[in-house]
């Protein structure tokens, strides 16, 4: 007697190639031990909402942070521009050629500079720190060979800058750069101020001036008409009545 | 993300993007004009000259299209996103180049 079900020797084998479908016994084991996940007693929107940890004081931000507090306090000039992104050759360039004006380039995170500023007294420069942007400081106040190397870098942007604590637009930048160097200024002024006095010392020292003008010219006349008047006393008294009179309407002044 | 939307300049003539940096409604225009000037959109079109204007007496964000064909297009960056921008300025571009291709078709034939 051989059994009934004889279709496992023609059929496929149980690790097939195709994909087979399960023995209906399996597939209901299957449904029956599917995994389900725990769930807790208490949905976690009911409980009190869990306080986010505060980010805990990341010694690198602390150490960018006092590097910008550095920079702010030990520079004459700093000037804040946009950066769009540029070529790696061209930043090495433009930060030889600004380093030649001892300009130097420091790239800055927008959310370290924020509170920087913000306690500082430089809060109006806040509204310029969106977007990348790099901070050109200097010691010195050399404005206008920074715009002409910033005039060949077309990326870029100056937007405002800080020079000996007074906070200038782009506008301001390029008008203190026209400016004339500090000794030619103060030489004007000086020179503006001494006019008024050498004007009145002039105005003073004219009369008397005058007068020894005339006297000297008066004394020549009579040496003249002294040493040629013996043969012409014509000519000498025909000059000498003209010269007394000036010199006693100056006396009489 | 802003960086992922390509735009391809080649129907465009010049940009120009004005802005205030002190005003407080300058981010989205600032970003556009950051976007602009990565390599790869600069690379769709050499010629095309991308300005800066910084100014400081208050005026809205602008950014002023110039296309090769003469259209302009003028966006008041104040209160759109960068996003916006850049799928209009990427939209019109597109057309634009539609048009041109089935131009230098009909030439051809």
């Amino acid at each position: 007697w051989l059994p009934a079900l004889q279709l496992v020797r023609r059929g496929s084998k149980a690790v097939t190639r195709h994909w087979k479908a399960m023995h209906f016994q399996r597939q209901k084991l299957m449904a029956v031990t599917e995994y389900v996940a725990p769930r807790p007693a208490i949905p976690p929107r009911c409980l009190a909402p869990r306080k986010e940890t505060v980010e805990k004081e990341d010694g690198y931000r602390l150490l960018l942070q006092r590097q910008v507090q550095e920079v702010f306090r030990d520079s004459r000039m700093v000037a804040v521009c946009q950066y769009n992104s540029m070529p790696d050759e061209e930043v090495v360039l433009m930060r030889h050629y600004l380093r030649k004006h001892n300009i130097e380039v420091k790239f800055v995170l927008n959310e370290i500079v924020r509170p920087v500023l913000s306690q500082s007294k430089y809060k109006n420069l806040l509204p310029l720190f969106v977007a990348r942007n790099i901070l050109l400081v200097s010691p010195e106040t050399k404005a206008k060979e920074m715009l002409r190397v910033l005039k060949g870098v077309p990326q870029v942007n100056l937007l405002g800058a800080c020079i000996d604590d007074t906070i200038l637009s782009r506008r301001g930048v390029e008008n203190f750069a026209k400016l004339p160097s500090l000794e030619a200024t103060q030489g004007q002024t000086v020179g503006a101020l001494a006019l008024l006095p050498s004007q009145t010392s002039s105005l003073l020292q004219r009369g008397p001036a005058h007068l020894t003008a005339l006297l000297d010219q008066h004394l020549h006349r009579l040496r003249d008409g002294d040493t040629g008047g013996d043969t012409e006393s014509t000519g000498g008294d025909t000059e000498s009545p003209a010269k007394p009179s000036p010199a006693q309407s100056s006396e009489a002044h | 993300m802003a960086s992922k939307i390509s735009v391809v300049l080649r129907p465009v003539k010049s940009i120009v993007v004005r802005f205030c940096p002190f005003e407080t409604n300058v981010e989205s225009t600032r970003k556009f004009l950051q976007c602009i000037n990565h390599k790869k959109i600069q690379a769709t079109n050499r010629n095309c000259e991308v300005t800066a204007d910084v100014r400081h007496d208050g005026s809205e964000p602008l950014v002023d299209v110039t296309f090769a064909d003469g259209d302009r297009l003028i966006m008041k960056g104040a209160n759109l996103t960068t996003v916006e921008m850049l799928t209009a300025l990427g939209s019109r571009c597109n057309a634009k180049d539609v048009k041109e291709e089935e131009k230098s078709k009909k030439r051809s034939r």
